[in-house]
Parts: structure tokens; C-alpha cells; sequence
């Protein structure tokens, strides 16, 4: 078994096992036949109701769902990316939710009070976004890297005060749509037209340009870590801080570099669900996505290629979700799923030994000698 | 003058105990040199179990269903952490996603979306004497969880620093293989304080739905665990310290629902997002000003490995 293979293994049984022990959960909760039935029911409304479409349905049958799931997965796909390369400098970046919600906000601001033709608007919108979240993730890395706070702790602590501050202040204060007169309305204007993500297949399907972006995002990534320097670098940094600084790596620029990095492409998450699909930043954002991307990178191996089919899994089952509430199954399934996976994945180790048990098995009996046991990496 | 320092006193007792539960459990967990940043799942699992368990028991035994409820959870965490030496800060993570949404689904399958049935609330001690004496009378009309809460880090703190098992649970936090050379089993002390950890966690969490509510809500304990582990961070990994600091962010918490409803006029000035962001962002303030002298045990987060030197 190849090495590549034993890193992809732990994360494909992981998924496996948790739709299982789901599967499990419902069928308890309910019955068998409800179980199956819902998982189909996720399987048509992430990846297109084939049957129906193959019994002379519309094309939007199909396009209709995998525009949904993209949606999804072009989110998922950058926060998981924003985790992951904060893993690659050996950084854990729970602020993503944060630096997302600072996105989110100026790339509102930036469709809605700049005037700037189509195209140029855009990208205006989507780099001041990622600016803003790089900005946010720039707080932690200071408070590591010149006072010793631990990320973990700081990040958390600047999410909560982007959600006090954005969500319960300024979108509902000064920054909201009419503010100064007496609308009650919650969230910022609507953006311009011109600062929308276009949409790729007109009205047939919601998939607009964000979803090739995060994939590109994730090819730049993947180049730039496996083929760059500055990137050979940065993982250098993450495998030992002390050695790459033996070896006259900038640790303290590349780790700097690193997390804005995570909270620039964080932002740009906020950026593509406000101009893609939301077109304001409503009272608040809601779903979770930058805890989601904490699942999402590590199920995918903080590995740009493993986290883009990760994030394509996910944003599939997540689009599904919404098609499950139809048999009265409840919409966090998807997200129970994913926490289950994660908990599966933290458990490598025991997935390492079983495959290796596996392995060790068959030649021991063709060696017919008690060769020495299965190693279990245990003290 | 003296209404508005009792009502403040008042309401920092109410938020006070779960918050200081929660954070002697991760500090008797990364004492041993185990990260839990899954204390906020543990403390959910908790206030969901004590919550479902009340309705069906009495309340007191609710809440000891709830403490193992955190204590299962931690069961999990120990299982990858010590037995399997997994990433500990990935156990934790995984834990609170699984606590999110698996308590998100088991309150709407089984009880709709807005919590759980009311139950009977912990009873509420008025102590005789106290009630008429100005200003200590705010301790009066509590439930037994607040005092426990006030004597419970003192007992703590004597645990840790005056016991045999105190030196070799901080020594294993250290230096663990110091602990196995003395014929001491790491993994057995550090399961005792996983676990020790959990049902402090849930006991946090049942405080939360039976003595501070009467219920589960859906976003129980909205960010609490994570609160405490700033706490343990800003108390340095010391009981005393978690008493302290669970104190400060109660105070500064019940300050600022104390100004929002006693000074409305100061919310023209001072907008309500500025004042929920304060706690957190003093936090980060006071964790950059204390700087680079780390408290936090040497061997935190490095799975142990008896071959290893």
C-alpha cells in the first residue's frame, strides 16, 4: 500500500463510517425504510435527480441541485483552504468564521457604496474582502508572534468580537440599509448590479462564478505549496519551527504571511456568499462556514487537492440537506454527518493500525511462522 | 448605590458557577498535559443530558446525569488522545461539531425547536440569617451550585498543590516520562483527569439548563466553554486563578447586562455590540499584556510514548 494512499484511506472511511453510523441514527430514530429513502432523497438533491431527468425531465433537474451544491462546496472549499494553509505554517485557525464575517462585510459595503464598472467592481469587492479577513487573521498572528498568545485562544476571541460587533451592532446600526431614518430594517443595502458574481448558466441554476474561483484558489494553493520555494518554505516552517530557523528560513515572515493568507482567503468566503448569493449582508450570516472549515480541511488532509474533494463531498450532501426536511428529517444532518467524520478522522491512528493489521495479516499465513504481531502504535 | 452593587453581585453569582465549573475541568485536563478545547461540547452534552434527564427525575439527579453525559464525551477524548495519541486539538474541535449539530437534532426530533419542556428548577437556598444583612444578602437565594462553586476551586487548589496525587498530576503535565520512571502509570493519571475534566464540564452545562434555566435552549451554552478556556489561559492553568478569572468575566458580563437595563441612556452612546465584544476583547488584551510568560504545563499537547526519551 502506497504511501499516498495510507494518508487518504483514514479520511475515506472516516466519511464512509459517518454516513453509516447517521444511516444507523435515523433508521433508530425513525425507521429502515426512512433512512434509505432520505439518502436518496440527499443523493438527488446534491448531485441532480437523475431518474427523473432520464425520464425526459428538464435539463434543470440536473443543474438546478449541482448549482446548489456548488454554491456550497465554493464556501466550504475557502474556508477549508483558509484552515488548511494556517495548518501547513503549523497554525490552528479557529478565527475563520471571524475573518469570514469581516469579508463578508466589506465586500457588502464595497458592492453597494462603490461605483466602478462590472468587472473591475468585482474583483474591487472581492480583493478588499480578502484584505479585511487577512487584516482580521493578522491581530492573532501579531498577538502569537510578539506576545506569545496562542492562536487558538486569540481566534477565538476575535470571533466573538466580529459577531458582537458586526452582527449585533453595525448591521443593525450604522452600516443598515435607510440608516438614519426610522426603516427598521436589518442588514446592509443591496449591492450594485455590477458588483454581482456572474452567474454561469443564466436562470437554469444559482452556480455563479465563485465556485470556479474557489477552485482556482485551490490549484494556486496547490502549485504554490508543492512547486514554490516560499511555499516549500512555509511547510518547512509548520514541521519544525526551530529547524527551518536553523536552516535561515524567515519563520516569523512566513508564519505572518501564512495566517493572513488564511483570513485573506477566509474573507474572500464571505465575499463570494455576499456577492454570489446573498447580494447584502443580511442581519446576520448565519451558518457556521468557517467552523466548517475546520471539518473540511482536516478531513481533506490540510491538502489543497483533498480539501477541494472534500469540500465538493460536503457542499453536495449540505445542498441534499435541505431536500431531507421533505421527509421530516431535520437540515443539521449533514452537519452531524460532517462532525462525525471529523471525530473518525482525529481517530487516525486506529484506522493506521487496522490497516495494518489487514496488511500483516495474509503474510503471516503465507509464512506459516508466528511472525511477530501487528504493531499497534501503542505504548 | 448599594441596590445597583447587590444587583450586580446578584447576577454575577447567577453566571458565575457554570463558567467556573467549566474551567477547573479543562484546567484539571491540561494539567495533565492534555488539551480540551471540547469543553464547550461537554458542557452542551451536559446541560442536554441534565435538562432531558430532570424531566423524567428529580432535578439533583438530572444534574448528575449531565455530569456523566461531559464525562462520555471526555470518555472520547481520552480514548484518541491518550489511547491513540490523536491530535488533541482536532479530538476537541470534533467533539463540539458533533455536540452542535447532534444536539441541534435531538432537541428538534424529540422536543421541536425551542428547547426542551421546562422542568423543576434546582431549589434555591435562602439562608436565614443572611437575608437581612445589606450586601451579603446577594448570597442569599441561590442554589447549592453556587456555593459549591465558591469552595470547590479551594478544595482545588488544596488537591493540586497539598496531596500526593496534586505533585504527580502537575508532574505528569510536565514531565511525563519523570512520572513513569517513578513506576506511576501517565496514561491512568491522565484518564483520571480527562474524565475528572468531563464531569466538571457537564456539571458546568447542567448548571446552565437546571439552576441558571429551566430548560435546554437551542443554543446552550453559546460559548461559554470556550469562555473558560480563555479563563484557564488568563488563570493560568491554577485553580485560584480559574476562581479569579471566572469571577473577573462574570462581573464584566453581569456589568454589562447590569448597564444595558439600569442606564438605557447609555446605550445611545455605547451601542450593544460594543458592549457584548468587551469581555472578549479585555481578554485579548490582558493575555497580550500578560505576554510571553507561559503558565501552560510543559508537555501540553505532545501525546505521550513510554518508548520515546
Amino acid at each position: 500500500m502506497g504511501e499516498k494512499l495510507r494518508s487518504v484511506l483514514p479520511s475515506v472511511f472516516s466519511v464512509l463510517l459517518a454516513l453509516a453510523v447517521c444511516w444507523c441514527f435515523i433508521a433508530l430514530t425513525r425507521d429502515a425504510q426512512t433512512a434509505t429513502e432520505a439518502y436518496f432523497q440527499m443523493l438527488r438533491g446534491g448531485l441532480g435527480d437523475w431518474p427523473a431527468f432520464l425520464d425526459g425531465g428538464r435539463v434543470a433537474l440536473l443543474t438546478r441541485p449541482l448549482g446548489e451544491a456548488a454554491i456550497k462546496a465554493s464556501i466550504l472549499l475557502l474556508t477549508g483552504l483558509s484552515v488548511a494553509v494556517a495548518f501547513k505554517v503549523g497554525l490552528f485557525n479557529i478565527g475563520a468564521q471571524g475573518q469570514m464575517l469581516m469579508g463578508a462585510l466589506v465586500a457588502a459595503l464595497v458592492g453597494a457604496w462603490w461605483e466602478l464598472p462590472g468587472p473591475l467592481h468585482v474583483l474591487a469587492a472581492l480583493l478588499m474582502a480578502g484584505l479585511a479577513g487577512g487584516a482580521w487573521a493578522l491581530i492573532a498572528a501579531w498577538l502569537k508572534l510578539a506576545r506569545g498568545v496562542h492562536e487558538v485562544i486569540s481566534t477565538i476571541m476575535l470571533n466573538w468580537i466580529a459577531v458582537s460587533l458586526v452582527d449585533n451592532w453595525l448591521v443593525v446600526g450604522p452600516l443598515r440599509a435607510g440608516a438614519g431614518t426610522s426603516l427598521s430594517t436589518t442588514g446592509t443595502p443591496e449591492i450594485l448590479p455590477s458588483a454581482h458574481l456572474p452567474r454561469l448558466l443564466g436562470d437554469i441554476s444559482r452556480l455563479n462564478l465563485g465556485f470556479p474561483l474557489a477552485l482556482a484558489v485551490a490549484l494556486a494553493l496547490w502549485v504554490w505549496l508543492s512547486w514554490l520555494r516560499t511555499g516549500f518554505e512555509t511547510r518547512a516552517v509548520g514541521l519544525g519551527a526551530e529547524a527551518a530557523r536553523a536552516a535561515g528560513i524567515p519563520v516569523t515572515r512566513r508564519t505572518a504571511e501564512a495566517m493572513g493568507l488564511a483570513g485573506g482567503l477566509a474573507g474572500l468566503a464571505g465575499a463570494v456568499l455576499v456577492l454570489g448569493t446573498e447580494l447584502r449582508y443580511p442581519g446576520t450570516l448565519g451558518a457556521p462556514y468557517g467552523f466548517d472549515g475546520i471539518a473540511i480541511s482536516l478531513i481533506g488532509n490540510s491538502h489543497p487537492l483533498g480539501v477541494t474533494l472534500s469540500a465538493l463531498f460536503f457542499g453536495a450532501l449540505r445542498a441534499g440537506g435541505t431536500r431531507m426536511q421533505l421527509l421530516g428529517v431535520h437540515k443539521s444532518y449533514p452537519e452531524l454527518i460532517q462532525g462525525l467524520a471529523l471525530l473518525f478522522v482525529a481517530g487516525r491512528q486506529v484506522w493506521l493500525a487496522l490497516l495494518r493489521n489487514r496488511r500483516r495479516a495474509p503474510q503471516a499465513s503465507a509464512q506459516a511462522a508466528p511472525a511477530p504481531g501487528p504493531e499497534v502504535p501503542r505504548a | 448605590m448599594l441596590e445597583v452593587l447587590e444587583a450586580l453581585l446578584s447576577s454575577t453569582l447567577e453566571y458565575f458557577p457554570a463558567l467556573v465549573f467549566a474551567t477547573l475541568g479543562a484546567t484539571l485536563c491540561e494539567r495533565s498535559g492534555v488539551v480540551n478545547v471540547g469543553i464547550e461540547g461537554m458542557m452542551r452534552a451536559g446541560a442536554f443530558c441534565a435538562a432531558v434527564a430532570s424531566i423524567s427525575m428529580p432535578t439533583p439527579l438530572g444534574v448528575m446525569m449531565g455530569m456523566l453525559a461531559g464525562a462520555g464525551m471526555a470518555a472520547v477524548h481520552g480514548a484518541l488522545c491518550i489511547h491513540w495519541r490523536s491530535d488533541q486539538v482536532v479530538s476537541g474541535m470534533a467533539l463540539n461539531l458533533v455536540a452542535t449539530a447532534g444536539g441541534t437534532y435531538l432537541l428538534e426530533s424529540l422536543y421541536g425547536p425551542n428547547g426542551t419542556p421546562p422542568i423543576q428548577q434546582l431549589s434555591r437556598w435562602h439562608v436565614p440569617g443572611l437575608d437581612a444583612v445589606p450586601l451579603l444578602r446577594v448570597f442569599s437565594g441561590h442554589s447549592a451550585l453556587t456555593w459549591l462553586a465558591l469552595v470547590l476551586p479551594l478544595a482545588f487548589h488544596a488537591l493540586f498543590y497539598r496531596t500526593p496525587f496534586g505533585l504527580r498530576l502537575r508532574a505528569v503535565g510536565d514531565k511525563p516520562h519523570a512520572v513513569a520512571t517513578l513506576g506511576l502509570s501517565v496514561p491512568g493519571l491522565r484518564w483520571l483527569a480527562v474524565l475528572g475534566g468531563g464531569l466538571l464540564a457537564g456539571l458546568g452545562g447542567a448548571t446552565l439548563s437546571t439552576a441558571v434555566l429551566d430548560r435546554f435552549e437551542q443554543h446552550t451554552p453559546a460559548g461559554m466553554g470556550f469562555m473558560a478556556l480563555a479563563a484557564m489561559v488568563f488563570g493560568r492553568w491554577t485553580p485560584l486563578g480559574a476562581l479569579l478569572a471566572a469571577l473577573f468575566f462574570s462581573a464584566g458580563n453581569a456589568l454589562r447586562i447590569g448597564l444595558a437595563s439600569s442606564a438605557p441612556g447609555l446605550l445611545q452612546v455605547i451601542p450593544q455590540g460594543v458592549l457584548l465584544a468587551l469581555p472578549y476583547f479585555l481578554t485579548l488584551a490582558l493575555l497580550g499584556f500578560q505576554g510571553r510568560r507561559t503558565h501552560a504545563p510543559a508537555a501540553l499537547g505532545t501525546p505521550y510514548e513510554q518508548e520515546s526519551r
